[in-house]
């Protein structure tokens, strides 16, 4: 998976943060149809990334066949994930 | 020519295998034309360059052949079909226009395609997400294609497009390579690169054809757009 997510500058133990305030995610996964450009596209223009980072996430969807865009509180990433679906990709939410 | 795309090319409901053989001449009349379209669509589509997307002063603006005007203009409305909202079962909850229960995931594939479930892992939240977002999601995709289909520009005409409208585009021509992708069958990368292989014989040789003119454009949109 790659690491898109934030580096925290203090190590937390996962374990003792309540289930409920842990962050959820969007990730986007592989397909063969869409396109390389469109989906660069796509994350630029819904998360507002530099081409640079727009690009990066798209070859990590194409190669390592999915990658975390975005993260939030569930209604967040719910609504992120339906806007990614307005544009045909492929993305599911869970908890980090 | 184009009366005989539109009288067999049901390309969105297009399945590979026909269900039943025609017999003798009609079978053999079926084939030819079947021919005829793939050898137009594999010669022709795409490939006079003057047309398709280019960005100018005005903004971005669209020119069609005739061929291609047609093809964009029959499979919006063919799409239009696919995108109804499912049923509601309960009679009072239909008179309301209000959905209480989830509707099953749907049976299509090229509609499930178009709504990914974002909680493939929860069932619960799955069914209450398509209960919630179901019926918004498939409106708003037929309002765009209704939008795009209007707008489709004849022979001849430039469509000047704005940036919401651009937006329709962009939307609406990859709905419908998802939809002509998932009837191709393309699943892994391999079915992908297969569809270059294909023989004019193979009787997904025209939508093939259709699908990698879909793929042009919105390749091209999408270049004037970044």
């Amino acid at each position: 998976m790659s690491v898109t997510a934030v580096s925290p500058v203090e190590v937390e133990d996962v374990e003792d943060v309540p289930e409920e305030d842990r962050l959820w995610v969007t990730i986007v996964w592989n397909d063969p149809i869409n396109l390389m450009s469109y989906v660069t596209y796509v994350f630029r223009k819904l998360f507002g990334y530099s081409e640079t980072k727009a690009t990066k996430l798209m070859l990590d969807v194409h190669h390592k066949g999915r990658a975390t865009v975005t993260s939030g509180t569930r209604e967040e990433m719910e609504a992120a994930a339906e806007r990614l679906h307005t544009y045909g990709l492929w993305a599911t939410i869970a908890q980090d | 020519m184009i009366g005989v795309t539109s009288r067999w090319l049901r390309v969105v409901g297009w399945l590979p295998v026909p269900s039943g053989p025609p017999a003798g001449a009609r079978r053999r009349l079926a084939a030819w034309r079947r021919r005829i379209m793939a050898w137009q669509m594999t010669t022709t589509l795409g490939r006079r360059r003057v047309n398709g997307f280019r960005r100018t002063s005005a903004g971005i603006e669209l020119r069609l052949p005739q061929l291609e005007s047609t093809l964009l203009t029959e499979l919006l409305e063919q799409v239009e079909g696919l995108l109804q909202p499912p049923p509601v079962d309960d009679p009072l909850e239909a008179l309301v226009g209000l959905r209480d229960t989830a509707p099953p995931p749907p049976e299509d594939p090229a509609v499930a395609r178009l709504l990914p479930d974002p909680y493939p892992d929860d069932p619960m939240a799955s069914g209450d997400y398509r209960r919630r977002r179901t019926d918004d999601a498939l409106a708003r995709r037929r309002d765009a294609a209704r939008r795009v289909l209007a707008a489709v520009p004849a022979p001849g005409t430039v469509l000047v497009l704005d940036d919401e409208s651009a937006q329709d585009w962009l939307t609406v021509l990859n709905d419908l390579r998802l939809v002509l992708g998932t009837r191709l069958g393309l699943t892994d990368d391999e079915s992908t690169e297969e569809l270059d292989r294909l023989v004019p014989d193979d009787p997904r040789a025209p939508v093939a054809a259709v699908y990698n003119f879909l793929t042009e454009l919105l390749d091209e949109l999408t270049r004037t757009m970044l």
